[in-house]
């Protein structure tokens, strides 16, 4: 009887531990699934961006009917295009762009816009057709318009947050700074070049915007039960616009 | 030995072994279980997101297919002289022309499946797409098939299983393409013009000339490229191109026609020329110097040209119109060397002789001097942002490309060894070029976007384009020249900024002095450059690249 019991409290300690273990890993596998969903769709939105180009009419249309550039941007949209992304410009920022495109969902021209507010952990997207005259920043903060896209996004935490992470994962974090979600470059005479780098020098507008490099520090909901540690991973994508700048 | 006592309790504990390993093999089965659905899961999440990447990096492997057999100088071009050859769908020059219902497919299936487009059967991959885009079946198309060439040594390419090459309409499109308002035209085949101008702006973009509207001369057909990949998960990805063949023109045809064009042979169809002077500097404040050796000359006159009397295009054409007094007074000296268009027929009983004006810039001698004629260039050749897209084009479809702050001719000898006249090739110079002691003959597409340092010890059979810091300087002496055209022109000031409206004032000349012997010249030839399908015409004149116009992706429904 003892050695029954004896087998039986091994078995259910490692019953328990794979319980455990196997909790973090379908929360890992959560995130991890979410995440790359998250960057899929990203990705996705920016390789079509700038869908259709004013050089697809004729004539000058609306420009409702056509993609200003691969992305919107403030302040200055759409009549002072000269925002230089990474310094001046608002967005596109390190956690926020507007794309301009066709999704092919029948309602022409979209914004879609992708933001990490600051000290939140939700990326957040929305789409909203844009209007000739309109202002994509204020056409997708309307209420309804920003859904939850990705939970538990690191790269921007509150603060308290953020020393608790990069204690934990300092290479993650180098020098104890938020990550941004996107990363731009610039279509430059030398092929591309990060806008803020010299030699993207008088192509960092935003319309030279030619691809997105996408970074997401995603966590899962709770600590590792076996170790109490904050289970974080970090996702890449680059998204390469393929249409051509007006 | 056992006592009565014994043997009762182990009939009584018999068969607690059997529950006890059926009860560790229950709590082993459970926690194999649990690690077969954990990883079970994972695989899964990593599967469906890397076949949905694959997919599409498999569509966009076909579009690049399509695109780069599009190019006549490509070993597998479809219209190549191979058996499976499509002449109705190419012109011997390269370009698009394809009917309305001109249908062609490049399929590529895995071994052992079908890949039939026209085929009823969901597992012959078939094309559902087409009619939704273009309004009939496609049944009703003339439907041409080749296999693609991805697979390389046997191995399976990427996973796309067809590509479809159609023209493009409004329908297919999905755009009011021409802003009329009304429904997306079904039938007009769209078109794209370099040449186009919206409120008297640039404004290349696509247009849908109705019949009986002509098809403007500098217009190019527009192609629509789909390319459907499907992966044996089962993930599906349909992706579309729209191109257009890049085609180097700097020239719009004069109302009323240039009589003497009519004669040119090249570009076959088009009886224009491609550029509107055999020197053409564009823009304002320009400089012309000009040497004084009588053995130098710019001559207007193609010397391809085989007719009575020769077509010919200016000697120097120009945009600037104050500058026609500076330009006639560089030239005037020796005027008899700046021949070219219009050729005058001489009076009287025939045989007619033909003489050509002389100095041959616009305005010419025989009509008024006037501010308003300059040379017939399009307006997006004289913006700065639109000619730096054409040398952001020509770069990305160069032969060569050198990137350094001076290069030489022996630079060019190094990277292009296989250029020859059966081999023109298109090289680009991003920066100075120095062609002191180079003894050589080049062969093609010269682009140069710093400053041209010209020795005329080196010739060049094909187009030379100084665009950028617009500096053409000759010095040295030689019996070399140009067969063919240039031209010149400044978009970017000196620390290479882009000019924000207009072009800057192009050189050419000698930031020296001449030598003794300057070569020959510049003498206008339009079939200097490569060949293509056995036709001699200008580098430019087969297409460069087919650039993409756009690309998108399109929602699957089934």
């Amino acid at each position: 009887m003892t050695i029954f019991l004896i087998i039986c409290a091994a078995m259910f300690g490692l019953l328990q531990l794979s319980q455990q273990k196997y909790s973090s890993e379908s929360q890992m596998s959560g995130a991890f699934q979410e995440a790359r969903l998250g960057i899929d769709q990203v990705v996705r939105d920016i390789n079509i961006s700038g869908y259709p180009s004013q050089n697809m009419f004729s004539k000058a249309p609306s420009t409702a009917s056509y993609a200003l550039g691969p992305v919107a941007w403030e302040p200055g949209y759409p009549s002072n295009p000269n925002c230089s992304v990474g310094s001046t410009c608002t967005t596109p920022g390190d956690y926020d762009v507007i794309l301009e495109t066709d999704i092919g969902d029948g309602n022409g021209v979209s914004w879609i816009r992708y933001r990490l507010p600051a000290n939140e952990t939700t990326l957040y997207r929305g789409v909203v057709p844009k209007t000739a005259g309109g202002d994509p920043v204020t056409a997708t903060s309307a209420a309804g318009v920003m859904v939850p896209l990705v939970s538990n996004v690191m790269n921007n935490p509150p603060g308290g947050l953020l020393t608790q992470i990069t204690a934990e994962y300092p290479t993650l974090f180098p020098g104890g700074a938020p990550q941004p979600v996107f990363q731009y470059s610039c279509a430059t005479p030398s092929g591309s070049q990060p806008c803020t780098s010299a030699a993207a020098a008088g192509y960092n507008a935003p319309k030279f915007v030619s691809d997105v490099d996408v970074t997401l520090i995603v966590m899962t909901q709770t600590p590792d039960m076996q170790t109490g540690q904050l289970k974080l991973m970090e996702l890449s994508g680059r998204g390469h616009r393929s249409n051509p700048m007006n | 030995m056992s006592g009565p006592g014994q043997l009762g309790k182990k009939q009584a504990e018999s068969g607690a072994a059997l529950l006890i390993a059926i009860f560790a093999l229950l709590l082993i089965s459970v926690v194999a279980i649990a690690l077969v659905v954990t990883s079970g899961t994972d695989a899964a999440l990593g599967g469906n997101y890397r076949t949905s990447t694959a997919a599409y990096f498999a569509g966009v492997a076909g579009l690049e297919e399509a695109r780069g057999r599009l190019l006549w100088k490509n070993p597998d071009y479809i219209n190549n002289n191979k058996p499976n050859s499509f002449p109705t769908l190419m012109r011997p020059d390269g370009l698009p022309t394809w009917q309305l219902t001109d249908v062609f497919y490049i399929t590529n299936p895995a071994p052992g499946e079908t890949v039939d487009p026209l085929s009823a059967n969901p597992a012959d991959y078939p094309d559902t797409e087409y009619q939704t885009e273009f309004g009939w079946p496609l049944a009703g198309a003339t439907v041409n098939k080749i296999a693609s060439v991805s697979a390389v040594a046997g191995l399976p390419g990427p996973s796309y299983k067809w590509v479809r090459i159609t023209p493009a309409t409004e329908k297919s499109l999905a755009m009011d393409v021409d802003g009329d308002g009304l429904p997306p035209d079904l039938t007009t085949k769209l078109y794209y013009d370099p040449a186009n101008s919206v409120l008297g702006k640039p404004s290349p973009g696509l247009i849908a000339p109705v019949p009986p509207t002509p098809v403007p001369a500098t217009a190019v057909q527009v192609l629509e490229i789909t390319s459907l990949a499907v992966l044996p998960g089962g993930s599906r990805r349909l992706l579309q191109y729209v191109v257009a063949p890049v085609v180097i023109s700097p020239y719009v045809p004069t109302n009323p026609p240039n009589p003497n064009y009519a004669e040119f042979a090249n570009p076959p169809g088009n009886n224009q020329p491609s550029f509107p002077a055999a020197l053409t500097i564009l823009g304002n404040n320009p400089t012309l110097q000009v040497p004084s050796a009588s053995s130098y000359v710019i001559d207007g006159r193609d010397s391809c040209s085989a007719t009575t009397p020769k077509a010919s295009v200016n000697s120097i054409g120009y945009t600037d119109s104050t500058a026609y007094p500076m330009i006639l007074g560089q030239l005037n000296p020796q005027k008899s060397n700046y021949p070219g268009y219009p050729m005058a027929a001489s009076p009287g009983p025939p045989p007619v002789v033909y003489t050509p004006t002389t100095p041959s810039i616009p305005p010419n001698a025989t009509a008024p001097p006037s501010a308003a004629v300059v040379s017939s260039v399009p307006l997006s050749w004289q913006n700065p942002a639109m000619l730096d897209a054409l040398v952001q084009d020509i770069n990305n479809s160069a032969d060569v490309v050198i990137n350094k702050s001076t290069a030489n001719g022996s630079d060019i000898s190094s990277r292009a060894a296989a250029m020859s006249v059966s081999n023109p090739m298109t090289i680009v110079i991003n920066g100075d070029l120095d062609l002191t002691g180079w003894h050589n003959v080049g062969y093609g597409l010269l682009l140069i976007t710093g400053a041209l340092r010209y020795d005329p010890d080196a010739s060049w059979n094909g187009i030379v384009l100084v665009i950028g810091q617009g500096i053409f300087s000759s010095s040295k002496s030689g019996t070399g020249g140009i067969q063919g055209a240039v031209v010149v022109a400044k978009t970017r000031d000196t620390a290479g900024n882009l000019l924000p409206t207009a072009l800057g004032p192009a050189f050419f000349g000698s930031q020296t002095s001449y030598g003794s012997n300057p070569g020959f010249g510049i003498v206008y030839g339009s079939c200097y450059g490569q060949t293509v399908q056995g036709t001699s015409v200008f580098s430019a004149q087969g297409p460069l690249t087919y650039k993409v116009l756009s690309f998108h992706e399109i929602p699957l429904t089934n």
